[in-house]
């Protein structure tokens, strides 16, 4: 369980830091251009912006409201950051410890040039879980989300709640070992801020332990139940950083393989095959789950994700971009108990 | 075109019979089990099998949709770690086979279903044997509901 | 007086007598989200909400509906149209800004030579019970769109929310009949009619969501290639919640699913989106609409410039869902403001919309 002193006053800390470094950066060219989060519209969230004037640096924000993964502007680079004259601009990316995992696992895929990039380390302390938050006040509109304390404070026309934050955070969070991006060797100018070098990650997963514990009955039922409202509309598939496919293998016609309606079986085809293609990819940044518009927690999945290649391949996406990503590597020792034995 | 799921027509058996598709890698299964025909060593006709160039060959794709197309179980067999007739194709496809495997089960889909092994091509016998196994573990567990589409 | 009372302690009641004729579908709470389902008993009506998840077009609209199956019979392939297309449905608790987008929908799938019977049919043999809106949320903007959050004429019935009681007002011929046959419906008093437009009164002072959506039109006729565009685009990424929660989009992908073994196929219809990238590819492989900016202001010209010109209503009602949906919150205000902008540096001049 991670212990979060003074939220507010992490969140001012990080906040200013971030400013400061977006600022120094810009003033002397070290990129041209800075995406980042600013204020919503709306109260439980928060937009990505692009800013390129030292002036606009006070509109970069740092509260538990920023779910978008920005690694998913570079990948196709949005037209902002490419210049008719120069090319790709310099980009300077206001990072948590997830976003700076998703630039890394790009780069070792070889869809960004890490050498045109600059991450923004910043010590996340995690997001609020803005489904569930929503869910619990039901129907009721919300319309001002505060921090006091360690608390997250929900007002509506005639309500007020509190909610403590360690619990309310989004699942993947809690477990998250990874909260600054990782520092880079090979490129030692790439990250400015607040990163860390991560040598082992320990995680035990105990949290999908329980799950796995269940019968295959159940988990179907779980499974089957908590996905039963998608509407295949993918969001999901556009929000995640490493969905980048020209064609994704649900579009494709020649041949047809998994149907696109919300019938049960063509729902959890989906689900299944894009777990698999995410397997050693997956950053867990949660960005499906905050963004899917009936609220499905995807979450599960993508943890029970990094512990199989944790377990098989002690791998850890978004580390280093010059580790060989598990599935396109293979080793003589791999394990092979799962394989049909003679007696 | 998705195809859903239909009842196995049964002909003139009483008992249920498993349906199993078997994806066989050409240069070492695919001999195998022509070795177990050649040798007259019996074994389970609820196979009907498909050959593959390698194991490597094989794509999540071909098991989910063999899964969804209404077949009760799924064997694809390659050959041995070392042997791959294409240096490496079988030590590609373990990895994917690893991960599919845990999948399937996390999202409660029977583990059975799905069975891989490694056979080579002077291993008739083995080939077998491992066939039986797997027939009568996909037959346990009954026909393939969960993916069946109800119009 | 023709206005009617029926006690929220009744609805099981109603729920018991109409189920008989029809088949009821409510908002229900399905995991946690408002959506309009078909019920089995009454407990399972929330009255309690401010709008569904998903539009209530979804009753009509499914995201997956058959158009028709067929089936081989030696060399004869029989087709078999759907035969529940004239079934009684009714449809309770639609909100005034869903209620209005019936009829956007019937406007569209009526359009030109082709009637989309499919629909018209469902539309036709369902009768729609609205309930005014005591408290529409922040972003709702109904009344920019010539719409009220007390309007009925969408609706066959129209409901007022006084508290323990709804007011009941027959609006079409259809909801005559209906208020006829409930005749254990008590008489309305002045004071409750008095209260239902004090109601309504409030409700519409409450808007802080204003546009001009003249304005918008004419802007958006005049300027298809304006710069603005790529700010607007800049943060989009193509998710395509918003056009699966408007209550007005209409777009759907066609398919055949074929069950050689049974002899037997169907054809069905699913939502489609024009912010996926493969909705205007074509099979030599060209595309329209190859980037993201030229996808994201197609919705916008769509509702806004030519739905105004096709159909002389401006493609939107108001509800507001694109809007709490949006998860990198590129919202509709905003882009309107952005729109309205052009025209400000144009004047030299604020536009008070």
């Amino acid at each position: 369980m991670v212990i979060i002193v003074g939220l507010e006053t992490e969140n001012k800390d990080i906040e200013n830091n971030m400013q400061e470094i977006a600022k120094g950066l810009l003033k002397e060219k070290k990129v041209d251009v800075i995406i980042g989060y600013k204020k919503g519209t709306l109260p439980l969230l928060s937009q990505p912006i692009i800013i390129d004037k030292e002036e606009d640096v006070d509109k970069l924000l740092w509260n538990n409201l920023c779910y978008v993964n920005l690694a998913k502007y570079l990948v196709p680079r949005v037209p902002r950051f490419v210049d008719s004259e120069k090319g790709n601009l310099k980009v300077g990316v206001v990072a948590k410890g997830c976003v700076g995992r998703g630039l890394i696992h790009l780069a070792s895929e070889n869809k960004i040039n890490l050498d045109e990039i600059t991450i923004i380390g910043i010590p996340c302390n995690g997001v609020v879980n803005r489904q569930r938050v929503e869910m619990e006040i039901g129907e009721k509109e919300i319309l001002e989300v505060s921090v006091l304390g360690n608390n997250v404070i929900v007002k509506g026309k005639d309500f007020e709640k509190e909610f403590p934050f360690d619990e309310y955070m989004n699942e993947l969070c809690k477990g998250c070992k990874i909260r600054k991006p990782s520092l880079v060797s090979k490129f030692p100018d790439l990250c400015v801020g607040e990163c860390e070098e991560y040598s082992n990650i320990v995680d035990e997963f105990d949290d999908i332990a329980e799950f796995e514990s269940k019968t295959p009955e159940e988990k179907w039922e779980y499974i089957t139940e908590a996905l039963s409202v998608c509407t295949r509309c993918y969001a999901c598939r556009e929000a995640c950083p490493m969905c980048y496919c020209n064609l994704c293998f649900v579009d494709q016609n020649k041949p047809v393989w998994f149907g696109k309606t919300t019938d049960l079986p063509d729902i959890i085809v989906y689900h299944l095959i894009r777990a698999m293609h995410m397997a050693g990819r997956c950053v867990a940044c949660g960005a499906c789950s905050l963004v899917c518009p009936m609220g499905i927690d995807l979450n599960f999945i993508n943890r029970k994700l990094e512990k199989i290649v944790k377990e098989r391949f002690d791998f850890t996406s978004g580390l280093d971009p010059d580790t060989l990503p598990p599935m396109v590597d293979f080793k003589m020792e791999d394990a092979e108990e799962f394989m049909l034995e003679e007696d | 075109m998705t195809e859903p799921i239909v009842e196995t027509k049964q002909s003139e058996s009483k008992e249920w019979e498993p349906k199993i598709i078997a994806f066989l890698c050409n240069w070492c299964s695919y001999a195998g089990a022509d070795l177990a025909g050649v040798s007259r060593i019996q074994y389970p006709p609820n196979i009907r099998i498909v050959r593959v160039p390698c194991s490597g060959r094989i794509n999540a794709y071909f098991i989910i949709k063999s899964l969804t197309d209404g077949w009760d179980g799924v064997v694809i067999s390659g050959c041995h770690p070392g042997d791959c007739h294409y240096i490496s194709g079988n030590l590609v496809a373990r990895r994917r086979f690893a991960i599919l495997k845990e999948l399937l089960e996390f999202f409660g889909i029977e583990p059975g279903r799905v069975n891989f092994m490694w056979a080579s091509a002077a291993e008739g016998e083995r080939f077998a044997v491992l066939i039986r196994k797997a027939t009568e573990i996909v037959k346990k567990l009954g026909p393939n509901k969960k993916f069946e589409k109800k119009w | 007086m023709d206005e009617k009372i029926l006690l929220k302690d009744n609805i099981g009641k109603l729920y018991s007598e109409l189920e008989k004729e029809y088949k009821f579908y409510a908002p229900t709470k399905v995991k946690g989200n408002i959506a309009f389902s078909r019920i089995s008993n009454v407990e399972e009506i929330e009255l309690e909400f401010l709008n569904s998840k998903v539009p209530p077009k979804d009753v009509l609209f499914p995201q997956k509906e058959t158009i028709f199956e067929y089936k081989y019979e030696g060399k004869d392939v029989i087709i078999e149209e759907r035969k529940d297309l004239e079934d009684k449905l009714l449809i309770f608790g639609v909100r005034p800004c869903d209620a209005y987008s019936f009829k956007l929908l019937e406007d569209f799938f009526a359009f030109g030579d082709f009637q989309d019977e499919v629909f018209l049919k469902k539309r036709e043999s369902s009768t729609i019970i609205g309930i005014g809106c005591n408290n529409p949320r922040q972003s709702c903007f109904c009344t920019s769109v010539g719409g009220h959050p007390f309007q009925k004429e969408s609706t066959d019935v129209f409901l007022s929310d006084l508290g323990d009681k709804y007011l009941v007002e027959a609006v079409s011929e259809k909801g005559k009949n209906l208020v006829k046959k409930l005749s254990w419906l008590s008489d309305a008093k002045k004071a409750d009619i008095d209260k239902s437009k004090e109601l309504a009164k409030q409700a519409e002072d409450s808007f802080t969501t204003k546009f001009n959506f003249d304005l918008v039109t004419k802007v958006l006729d005049e300027n298809f290639e304006h710069p603005v565009w790529q700010e607007i685009s800049e943060s989009c990424i193509g998710c395509s919640s918003c056009t699966f929660l408007c209550p007005t989009c209409t777009c759907f992908d066609v398919i055949d699913e074929n069950d050689e073994y049974n002899n037997r196929g169907r054809r069905i219809r699913i939502w489609d989106t024009c912010q996926s990238c493969l909705y205007t590819l074509e099979t030599s492989g060209h595309n329209p609409r190859p980037e993201k900016i030229q996808r994201c202001r197609n919705r916008i010209m769509h509702k806004f410039s030519y739905y105004p010109s096709n159909y002389d209503c401006v493609g939107c009602v108001g509800c507001g869902r694109c809007i709490s949906a949006c998860p990198v919150n590129n919202e509709l205000r905003l882009i309107i403001d952005k729109i309205l902008e052009i025209e400000e540096k144009e004047k030299g001049e604020k536009i008070s919309a």
